[in-house]
């Protein structure tokens, strides 16, 4: 490198250091700068907070006691705690799997070029529902859903079917919620996908038609492997999110029915905001970070095997 | 009490919130060490946080303003709103707010909230005010049922002057009991009763003859009153004979009274717990009814007033909430919760507590005085959406717009049936109630009372524990 610096002429030199060039890097570190200091206010401090709180029992109220490792060792026996991991894990890779499978089939059925003229209404279209607001979603849903008075049984009621317990039994709730999720979520990931598809090489689609590929061939040997960053992308993205699920499970079952439902996110606003334990509530908080952080590694290091750079 | 804690491996919570930012936040700092400073209201503002939206808090202290200028024309008076579902949401939020070092001076605070802010000294108590003050507080003392004033006590203190209550009274349709030609209950009515005027009114499609919330005010909570039984051991803390004897002197109602409620050692999984939840959950697979929502109860109501629920327990505020929902007076009706081993209610009063890190203390009991003042009332609650403490207010004309016809139960509730009782709510209330709407959803939704209430008598305990 410094023998490549040490080629460019003097003149190159001077110009990079024109006033002028120096404002545009000012104004370039400026704006890195609000960035910065946006992710250090809203981001980093409250994890190092939170980090400082969990060794700590603090009621808000009365000043807080240094606990050491309690609330961990609290954390790891306390059985609804980690209960709630379990449903959140799981919730979390049905999101996922789903969330990539149908924007994926989606994607492929609206990038076929027979359908090149719709593509933008179906892109809004999907795309849509993500930008409402998760709690007016899950309010409109927790009425559509209600087993006696819910607009979905009483259809389903006209076709002859019984009333279906949506939100009221442990594994209606969680699939009716996971569900949910997905219908709001699916526009990101079949966005990406869109614009994902269009950039494969219509030269290597051409080739493949060429010799002889079929439609599934085409997709599961040329089209999937050359999106497989954009895919990996979206499973990261839709699974940090994933684990993070709050306003549904909170505002349709309130975590039930019994705690079917209880997600981490809802063990963290009881244990910390209800209940007065902040320091506990960060410590379950700090081990969720923990979890994503190791769940998307695990993804990182799968993607090595399975992602293609071109 | 949490106010004093052994000096070693305490730290100030300045000193935490440093290390905890790791010195990278003075914004942060600055807010945070507010909770430090006592906080409070400016010096010329007095502030109130109170439970419902903010268009609605800035009309209450629009109409108070002028009373308020005339008990200190410097001040203004701030209303906070907070909303939220139910009162478990109102005080995780207000507790929010305080940490972030904005506490107000007033607040209202009903049962559910009491003991905890009480037993965290974040309120004060108001016993010296009230006995300077006796002479010109009779009159409301003479107005407002001891029950209530009881329910406000804390460890021999009075830490609230409560304004209004709820009890778990049974609303029916008129409409509804006329088409099942169901004869109207009178107040002594039985469970029997309700259960054969259930079934008839359960004959018509898409009709639920009874519905309820999962909560702990008035759900299947007032069947376990109705049982003899309660989550958590009923006691009741000495003391109280300094407000007694010279508030209520010669009152019979007030005998017995003491220093407020004391919740003991849980009884979640007790038989006759159990066997209040297991009737509940029959009711549910004999289609009389449906499985209930968690929360404040306003589908309920909408169910209710567009005719698709035969009967729900409500309080007073049910009237003003049926009238706004648009039903009309003479089409629902209310009378007592049936009687089942016994005909016990529940109840939850709310009232006005002044925070201990007020520094407008006397104005802000001032300010109580006014706000429980009769002419206050319509003020602050407009619309019969709860029933007046006073009972003086609880009058024929008050219900001749919204109804129901036999208003008068709401307060009969506490004059006749002197073992009306305020809902379990210890200083762990929070913990209670989650826990309460968890293991009844699982008790609904596997129909299994007694594993569920197992689980709940278990989850009181660490709670009851750790608090």
């Amino acid at each position: 490198m410094s023998a490549v610096i040490a080629d460019v002429p003097k003149t190159v030199v001077k110009r990079r250091s024109h006033p002028a060039a120096h404002g545009e890097a000012r104004f370039g570190f400026a704006m890195i700068a609000l960035s910065v200091l946006f992710v250090a206010v809203f981001t980093a401090i409250p994890i190092v907070a939170s980090l400082g709180l969990s060794f700590f029992s603090w009621d808000v109220i009365s000043s807080p006691q240094y606990v050491g490792l309690k609330n961990y060792q609290q954390l790891f026996n306390d059985g609804p705690v980690l209960k709630s991991f379990g449903v959140t894990l799981g919730m979390a890779l049905a999101i996922v799997v789903l969330q990539l499978t149908i924007g994926l089939a989606l994607a492929v059925l609206v990038n076929q070029r027979k359908l090149v003229w719709v593509r933008t209404l179906f892109r809004t279209a999907f795309y849509l529902p993500l930008l409402a607001s998760t709690a007016a979603v899950s309010i409109f849903m927790g009425y559509l859903f209600d087993y006696k008075f819910g607009v979905v049984n009483y259809y389903l009621g006209v076709l002859g079917i019984p009333n279906v317990a949506w939100l009221t039994s442990g594994f209606g709730a969680a699939s009716t919620i996971v569900l949910i999720a997905v219908w709001q979520q699916v526009g990101f990931t079949f966005v990406l996908f869109v614009a994902s598809l269009m950039s494969v090489p219509t030269d290597v689609l051409e080739a493949a038609q060429i010799d002889g590929a079929g439609p599934l061939r085409t997709l599961f040997r040329i089209k999937v492997p050359l999106i497989s960053p954009t895919i990996l992308f979206a499973a990261v993205v839709a699974l940090i999110n994933a684990m993070q699920l709050f306003d549904q499970p909170y505002i349709m079952t309130k975590g039930g029915p019994g705690s079917a439902t209880t997600t981490v996110t809802i063990q963290m606003y009881q244990k910390g905001f209800q209940n007065l334990q902040f320091g506990y509530g960060s410590a379950i908080a700090i081990v969720l970070l923990a979890a994503i952080l190791v769940i998307t590694g695990l993804q990182f290091l799968a993607a090595r095997k399975l992602v293609f750079y071109q | 009490m949490t106010g004093i804690h052994p000096p070693g491996g305490t730290l100030a919570r300045r000193t935490l919130l440093k290390a905890g930012a790791g010195g990278l936040s003075l914004a942060a700092l600055a807010d945070l060490a507010a909770c430090s400073n006592g906080g409070g209201s400016s010096s010329k503002s007095l502030k109130m946080l109170y439970f419902g939206e903010q268009a609605a808090a800035t009309q209450l202290q629009n109409r108070l303003q002028p009373q308020i200028a005339k008990l200190d024309s410097s001040i203004k008076f701030e209303i906070s709103a907070i909303n939220g579902t139910d009162w478990n949401d109102f005080l995780a939020k207000v507790l929010t707010q305080i940490a972030a070092g904005t506490p107000p001076d007033i607040i209202s605070v009903a049962t559910e909230g009491l003991q905890l802010m009480a037993s965290k000294e974040l309120a004060l108590p108001l016993d010296d005010y009230v006995t300077k003050d006796l002479p010109a507080l009779k009159e409301y003392f003479a107005d407002i049922h001891p029950a209530l004033v009881e329910s406000m006590m804390y460890q021999g203190h009075l830490w609230e002057l409560p304004d209004s209550f709820n009890a778990g009274n049974m609303f029916y349709s008129t409409e509804l009991f006329q088409r099942a030609g169901v004869v109207p209950p009178n107040e002594s009515w039985t469970l029997q009763d309700f259960e054969t005027a259930a079934t008839k009114i359960a004959k018509f499609k898409g009709i639920n003859a009874f519905g309820w919330v999962v909560r702990l005010w008035g759900s299947w909570t007032s069947f376990m009153y109705a049982n003899n039984a309660n989550l958590l051991e009923e006691g009741k803390y000495d003391g109280g004979d300094w407000l007694w004897n010279k508030a209520y002197a010669g009152d019979a109602a007030a005998a017995g009274r003491k220093g407020g409620w004391k919740w003991g050692a849980p009884t979640a999984n007790s038989d006759a717990t159990v066997e209040a939840l297991n009737y509940m959950i029959e009711l549910t697979k004999k289609g009389l009814s449906p499985s209930p929502d968690v929360g404040g109860g306003g589908t309920l109501q909408g169910l209710f007033a567009s005719n698709r629920i035969g009967m729900s327990i409500g309080g007073g505020f049910w009237a003003g909430g049926l009238a706004n929902a648009g039903m009309k007076n003479g089409s629902f009706d209310v009378t007592m919760f049936p009687k089942w081993k016994s005909q016990r209610h529940l109840f939850g009063a709310g009232g006005y507590a002044i925070f201990k890190s007020s520094k407008k203390k006397d104005l802000a009991w001032e300010v109580l005085k006014l706000l429980v003042k009769p002419d206050t009332f319509d003020l602050v609650f407009p619309g019969n959406v709860t029933t007046p403490g006073r009972k003086s207010l609880v009058t024929a004309a008050r219900y001749a717009k919204t109804g129901p016809k036999h208003w008068s139960v709401f307060y009969d509730t506490l004059t006749k049936h002197p073992d009306t009782a305020p809902i379990p709510a210890p200083p762990y209330y929070n913990a209670l109630a989650t826990a309460l709407n968890q293991r009844t959803t699982q008790a609904i939704s596997s129909g299994n009372a007694k594993a569920a209430l197992d689980g709940l008598q278990s989850d009181l305990e660490k709670a009851a524990g750790a608090s």
